[in-house]
């Protein structure tokens, strides 16, 4: 299978939408209202293009001046004034189309091509050739002979427009791709997408992406589970043990956790769910680093919970056994988070993480429906990496038997479950630790207390004694 | 009256010159780059040449080193008005009368003209 060749973005994410990039010698429409960021998905492009030893022309069919473009443009840390003039050179055509014409326009553009040399042609303005044409079949042979001369050359074409330009509009069936940028409002907050409407003759990650603009200029996150609809490697074969951080846990499931499989501990607040994390962290080595990726505790906060429990977190950052990533829960896009997860992994060739917890990722998602399968995709890259991964979930209720899950058909997502529960015994409350689920492996199905000591975790069996325990108010068994 | 030529492909730019040298009583001829500019100046007398540095067809550096090799327009003024490539117009100081920063300011630029053109009378 022959593969196309491709002119790479340089926009972070956007060349994975595409596949690798642009296809060279193709022509793209990118659309959007002004405001929605295409002037700055074209002059990142062009600069990250001449960056690569490409040669651009940027013609304009607005009257906008190329002035008032830069002073605009050197606010973003792309520009570099040194290759305008240069590599990079920016005409208007406006005075030809408004006096002479578009064929004119066309025979203009297609002589500056060959004077410089472009490998890329961005044509800003599209709408303005729209109105000067006196048909359809008008702005169609523009762009069909634009497109036909620049290919000649082995030159990208990029077509900016403000207007909609809905799937049968003569300018779409003209085109290879069609790129379209929007936003959406969420309560008060404004959303950036992306969409590819149209790729001809090349593979796409489909339907609609989220990105956001800052000084760096476009990044386009990927939804993960496009990005990761088949994980990225097959994962160990084997069937092995990792230590779960409590050594009466790893006897009771004889011989620890199923090495590469997620585990979710859901209980109330205060239950000790990321005191069991820093267990399971703690047993992380040099060999096999692990990582708390956390959204409550700041870092200096972790280090004395786990002090408290024995473990000298800081001492194993140093060695590089442990690696602490804070997420403040107010900010960022949900795949944005979850690629910076998946990248910390890759960076420290992770082997254990701390997710604390799972239910922070659903406040980072705009449209709650799609996070069953973005779970799946995340928990799926990093079983595919060979991670072991413990992940928390904060239940409402303190007392009581409602269970309510992170995300319907959980079992696609998670592989062990542990439920933790308060339990009121003899004017005592303890904490109670019950195992719903362990993938592949038999396990003591035997209701356990959790001790929580300056010598780490223990479980005890105590409810010997007792039933109806899950529901928080058990009652003695009788006879005894 | 004196004739001054604008050479710019932004058609803005060049219109907003053009209201200003015939506010002050210049006449004004335009063109959209370096090549139409030397066809107007082959039919026409012209006292001073304000040109763009980026266009297509022609570029404001290769019109200057046409004038310049043309024997009949040794005498005739240049001023480069250019925002990246005003580095470029000083660095060939031969070519250029002037050298202006895009975005300039008017009234320096107009200043400029008075000095390298005689004034005409004010209307």
């Amino acid at each position: 299978m022959e593969q196309l060749n491709r002119l790479a973005t340089g926009i972070p994410g956007l060349d994975e939408l595409l596949k690798g990039g642009l296809v060279v010698g193709a022509s793209y429409i990118v659309q959007g209202r002004p405001g929605s960021g295409k002037t700055i998905l074209a002059n990142q492009l062009a600069f990250n293009h001449v960056a690569q030893g490409g040669r651009v022309l940027v013609a304009t069919l607005l009257s906008e001046s190329h002035e008032r473009l830069f002073q605009y443009l050197a606010t973003l840390s792309f520009f570099d004034p040194a290759k305008i003039g240069a590599q990079l050179q920016f005409v208007s055509a406006f005075d030809t189309l408004e006096q002479e014409g578009l064929d004119e326009v066309v025979k203009l553009l297609r002589g500056e091509i060959s004077r410089h040399q472009a490998s890329l042609l961005i044509v800003d303005g599209l709408l303005n050739a729209r109105s000067r044409a006196e048909t359809p079949l008008d702005s169609k042979k523009f762009i069909a002979e634009l497109h036909g001369h620049a290919a000649f050359a082995g030159c990208t074409v990029l077509f900016l427009t403000s207007s909609q330009l809905d799937d049968g509009s003569p300018e779409h069936t003209m085109v290879d791709g069609v790129i379209e940028l929007g936003d959406t409002l969420l309560g008060s907050r404004s959303l950036r997408r992306i969409q590819l409407r149209k790729t001809r003759g090349s593979g796409a990650l489909s339907g609609i992406h989220e990105c956001e603009i800052t000084e760096d200029g476009l990044q386009v996150y990927p939804r993960l589970e496009s990005l990761y609809s088949h994980p990225s490697g097959q994962g160990s074969g084997e069937l092995t043990r990792v230590a779960s951080g409590i050594p009466m846990f790893d006897r009771l499931l004889g011989g620890g956790l199923p090495a590469a499989s997620v585990t979710l501990v859901m209980g109330p607040s205060g239950i000790g769910k990321t005191s069991m994390g820093a267990s399971f962290l703690a047993a992380a080595t040099t060999e096999a680093p692990g990582l708390h990726f956390g959204f409550y505790e700041t870092p200096q906060r972790l280090r004395l919970k786990a002090s408290a429990l024995g473990h000298d977190f800081s001492a194993m950052e140093l060695s590089g056994a442990l690696h602490i990533a804070w997420q403040p829960t107010t900010e960022g896009l949900l795949d944005e988070v979850g690629m910076r997860l998946l990248r910390l992994v890759e960076q420290h060739n992770i082997k254990r993480v701390l997710i604390d917890s799972l239910g922070a990722f659903t406040r980072l998602a705009s449209n709650p429906s799609r996070l069953n399968e973005f779970f799946r995709a995340l928990t799926g890259e990093l079983r595919a990496r060979d991670v072991s991964v413990l992940a928390t979930w904060e239940m409402r209720d303190i007392f009581g038997s409602e269970i309510n899950a992170p995300a319907p058909d959980l079992s696609s997502i998670v592989d062990n479950l542990l439920l933790m529960r308060f339990v009121e015994v003899d004017a005592e409350l303890k904490r109670l630790l019950s195992v719903l689920k362990v993938r592949d492996s038999y396990y003591d199905p035997a209701l356990l207390e959790l001790v929580i000591s300056d010598q780490g975790i223990d479980l005890k069996k105590a409810f010997a004694q007792v039933s109806g325990a899950m529901s928080g108010t058990p009652s003695p068994v009788s006879g005894s | 009256m004196s004739t001054i030529l604008v050479v710019d492909d932004e058609y803005l730019i060049a219109d907003i010159l053009r209201y200003a040298l015939e506010d002050r009583g210049f006449d004004v001829e335009l063109a959209s780059n370096g090549q139409k500019a030397l066809d107007v100046l082959k039919g026409k007398r012209v006292e001073l040449v304000i040109t763009d540095y980026m266009m297509p067809v022609m570029d404001g550096g290769a019109l200057a080193v046409s004038i310049r090799a043309e024997p009949l327009l040794q005498g005739l003024p240049i001023i480069l008005m250019s925002g990246a490539q005003a580095h470029m117009g000083r660095d060939n100081s031969g070519l250029f009368a002037a050298v202006f920063d895009k975005p300039f300011d008017i009234v320096q630029l107009m200043a400029k003209v008075k000095e390298l053109v005689d004034a005409p009378e004010a209307s």
